[in-house]
């Protein structure tokens, strides 16, 4: 490795505040938020055998 | 607005002690911000003692409809007001002063601290005229008056007003630096920005339907989606505090010893591992709830595979081993506890970010992370152990390590000496030791049953009754003891704060700096990188560590033991 | 230092031994943390269930009736006591300010409680084995539970419901 006075990538990635505010909110959005309400919006109703072994019809 | 910024423009003033470039527009917002806070930590604090003596079923204090009451305006006053408005002005005064960079819009400010102010005026004035009993939470189908609603909104907006200003002065930082690194400080303050963008969108993203529906223009809220966008609220807004205390404890090492963080991109590292995976850990709140299935439970409660608790682990380090390598410098050398022994223990500052972290790490973080694992939450949820975890959490870490800055904010920002300065020293010992008995009696409460939130555990009028363990009242004695002994310390805060800032003396330089600045430590000697840095600090995280498994076995070995569920 | 721009080299600075040292061990034990999570919600007995169905308050008041009718061997306080047999479906609703039935369980039998709400959110907190769960309405929570122990045990609302929330206590009895 040449010991150039180019910055490291990673150094880059960690000054880039604007980039970081993009992973921040990204990351909560899919992983927390879009994967949440999906998997509320997935949710079945009461299975029918259940009702009728109760309420007999 | 301003345009191109030369030396000595009108509006900067030079600070005599740091020598740092202030811009005094920012100064005022600043300040505002920080008077807010206090004013909502006195409120918070006054509520805490109400509270405290209503639990304790010696005292019993309040009636029913009071104590849900002052228990919404202590939670929201104390969680959400007090801190976000201190952190409001960390970030504009660390934008600024700390980066010799000005203010990017001066009216942007005054607009997001009017509005955060006016939405602080509305949630206040609705929850002490009754029409908000729905406490912090506020969890939908209950209630409450539109107006507590709209304040929170209101209170969102002006918040976010300021955050993107702190971006923007960095920006105009970043131009006039090319190609530099923020100060450890500042880049702690942005993680905890960036983290109240996504508190703040949240909150946007389910108040306002909420307000709607309150309204009656929504007909209906479901109350599995309120709980899950909430949340995005309200566990990442404690999250900002995590990011902005750290950086106050960098800051503070650095003000009290003179201690720089012994690898910065160690710590900066660690910053980023809380940006990118502290915010989804919303989820320890739903580990019990219907609706969501267990693979997003663990993937997200686990902050993506615990990196957020492995970065706080960093930091754990870091800052005591920052102390430590100063304090050798010095040449307390001896052994491996003497840099310790020697720390400036009289500082109020230092006294301060020592209990801070103690308190943080061993009681706020270690129960966190039990309460937040999947299984472990059975055991936990809503007992009154969840507020004993976040009072060693947000009280013995966040508002102790906020008291005690504030001791050179009082110089150094308001420009006035410290009233009743003598008895500063004793201020962090009997606030952090109150808490620590608050909280640690509150989790074992909470191990025996007891709930959160709940005005008589004598269940007077129910149609059944319970009665806990006796050992109970033990601690709930204990819980009273520490509890006062905490708004004790609380309140001379506020008194010699308040003292100070409007009645103080005029501070004219260095000659007045009551509270010592350390002067930076003499430069390595040769070797000093061969082999242990902070040997005092290594011992004493893998104490931590050791306490951690311990309890983490504890729990798991208490669960074990309950009835089967699946 | 803190408050200063780091030095030029920040990012080539080489890591101490004892920071790598701890580091490792951190990362390690964070990753213990997680699949101790996954490994124990494979093998062990105590686990937050996540069968849930859609349900409305008027659909869930009729099955608890309809359960609370067939199954039920008397009144303690103005509410039913209700005693189905192992294996069964168990409907249990909680309500501003009650938990409707009292129910007759036997002692290492499994029962599939389903629990709901017919207003606001309410806590499930049973004790004193300080078991906790969450109570929503429109969602009916199914939960699988074995009681390892006979006795007498209290349903404890721990969520604020409302200004009546200390007066919200259920029961459960379980037989040997």
């Amino acid at each position: 490795m040449s010991e150039e006075r180019k910055t490291p990538f990673l150094q880059l990635v960690f000054d880039d505040f604007i980039l970081l505010l993009f992973i921040g909110v990204a990351v909560y959005a899919v992983s927390y938020l879009i994967w949440g309400l999906m998997e509320l919006a997935w949710i079945p109703p009461i299975p029918d055998e259940i009702k009728q072994s109760l309420l007999g019809r | 607005m301003a345009v191109a910024v030369h030396e000595g423009e009108k509006w900067f003033r030079t600070c005599d002690v740091t020598g740092f470039k202030v811009d005094i527009r920012a100064e005022k917002i600043a300040k505002v911000n920080a008077v807010m806070a206090v004013v909502s930590f006195l409120i918070a604090v006054v509520a805490a003692l109400l509270l405290v003596l209503t639990r304790w079923q010696l005292f019993h204090l309040l009636p029913v409809d009071w104590y849900y009451r002052v228990l919404t305006l202590h939670g929201l006053d104390a969680l959400v007001f007090w801190i976000i408005f201190f952190e409001l002005a960390a970030l504009v005064f660390g934008s600024t002063a700390f980066l010799n960079t000005r203010m990017s819009s001066p009216f942007a400010g005054w607009l997001g601290t009017g509005l955060a102010i006016l939405g602080w005026l509305l949630v206040n004035y609705t929850i002490l005229t009754g029409n908000a009993d729905v406490l912090m939470t506020s969890y939908a189908p209950l209630k409450a008056h539109p107006l507590f609603y709209l304040g929170m909104i209101l209170f969102a907006v002006g918040a976010l007003v300021i955050v993107t200003v702190f971006f923007a002065n960095l920006m105009i930082w970043r131009r006039e630096n090319p190609g530099q690194s923020l100060p450890l400080f500042v880049y702690g303050l942005m993680a905890a920005a960036i983290i109240a963008v996504i508190t703040i969108v949240s909150g946007a993203i389910i108040y306002i339907p909420t307000f709607l529906w309150s309204l009656g223009i929504i007909s209906d809220i479901d109350p599995a989606v309120y709980k899950l966008i909430w949340w995005g609220l309200g566990h990442p807004s404690q999250q900002i505090n995590v990011a902005a205390h750290v950086s106050v404890w960098y800051l503070l090492a650095f003000l009290t010893v003179g201690g720089t963080s012994i690898n910065e991109k160690v710590s900066r590292f660690a910053f980023v591992l809380y940006i990118i995976a502290i915010n989804v850990a919303s989820a320890h709140h739903l580990l019990v709830d219907p609706a969501v299935s267990p693979v997003w439970k663990v993937w997200n409660t686990s902050y993506v595979m615990y990196l957020a608790v492995f970065a706080s682990m960093i930091h754990a380090f870091a800052v005591p081993s920052a102390i430590e390598v100063a304090q050798r410098r010095r040449g307390f050398t001896k052994g491996l506890f003497e840099w310790l022994k020697a720390a400036p223990w009289g500082n109020p500052a230092f006294s301060g970010l020592m209990l801070s972290m103690i308190i943080f790490g061993f009681i706020g973080g270690i129960t966190g992370v039990v309460n937040g694992m999947e299984q472990t939450n059975i055991i936990v949820h809503n007992t009154i152990s969840v507020p004993g975890h976040f009072k060693g959490a947000v009280v013995g870490g966040t508002a102790l390590a906020f008291m005690s800055v504030t001791y050179y904010l009082i110089p150094l920002l308001f420009r006035k000496k410290i009233a009743f300065y003598g008895v500063s020293k004793f201020v962090p010992w009997l606030f952090g030791i109150g808490v620590a008995i608050l909280a640690v009696s509150m989790y074992i409460l909470g191990a025996f049953g007891v709930p959160r939130r709940h005005w008589d555990i004598t269940f007077s009028g129910g149609p059944f009754t319970f009665t806990f363990n006796p050992v109970t009242d033990f601690f709930w004695a204990l819980f009273g003891i520490g509890g006062i002994l905490a708004v004790v310390g609380a309140l001379i805060w506020i008194l010699q704060v308040v003292v100070s800032v409007f009645f103080g003396k005029p501070f004219n330089g260095p000659q007045d700096l009551q509270i010592p600045i350390a002067e930076p430590p003499p430069p390595p000697k040769k070797g000093e990188h061969e082999g242990f840095a902070a040997p005092g600090t290594f011992v004493l995280v893998l104490l931590f560590m050791v306490a951690f498994i311990i309890f983490v076995a504890l729990n798991y070995g208490w669960l074990s033991a309950m009835w089967e569920v699946k | 230092m803190a408050i200063l721009p780091p030095g030029e080299n920040w990012f080539h600075q080489k890591v101490a031994k004892d920071e790598k040292i701890w580091m490792g061990l951190a990362f390690v034990m964070s990753l213990f943390l997680f699949f101790w999570m996954i490994i124990w919600h494979v093998y062990a007995k105590q686990n937050p269930s996540f069968v849930t169905y859609k349900t409305t308050p008027e659909e869930f008041y009729q099955l608890t009736q309809a359960f609370i009718e067939k199954y039920k061997i008397g009144e303690e306080n103005g509410i039913p006591v209700v005693k189905p047999p192992p294996g069964s479906d168990v409907f249990l609703l909680g309500r501003q300010f009650r938990w409707e039935p009292v129910l007759v369980l036997k002692k290492g039998e499994e029962y599939r409680f389903h629990i709901s709400s017919l207003d606001v959110l309410h806590g499930f907190s049973i004790q004193p084995v300080n078991m906790n769960f969450m109570v929503f309405p429109k969602y009916d929570y199914v939960l699988t539970f074995r009681p390892t122990s006979a006795g007498e045990y209290a349903i404890v609302c721990n969520e604020f419901c409302g200004i009546g929330h200390h007066m919200m206590i259920g029961k459960i009895i379980v037989e040997e």
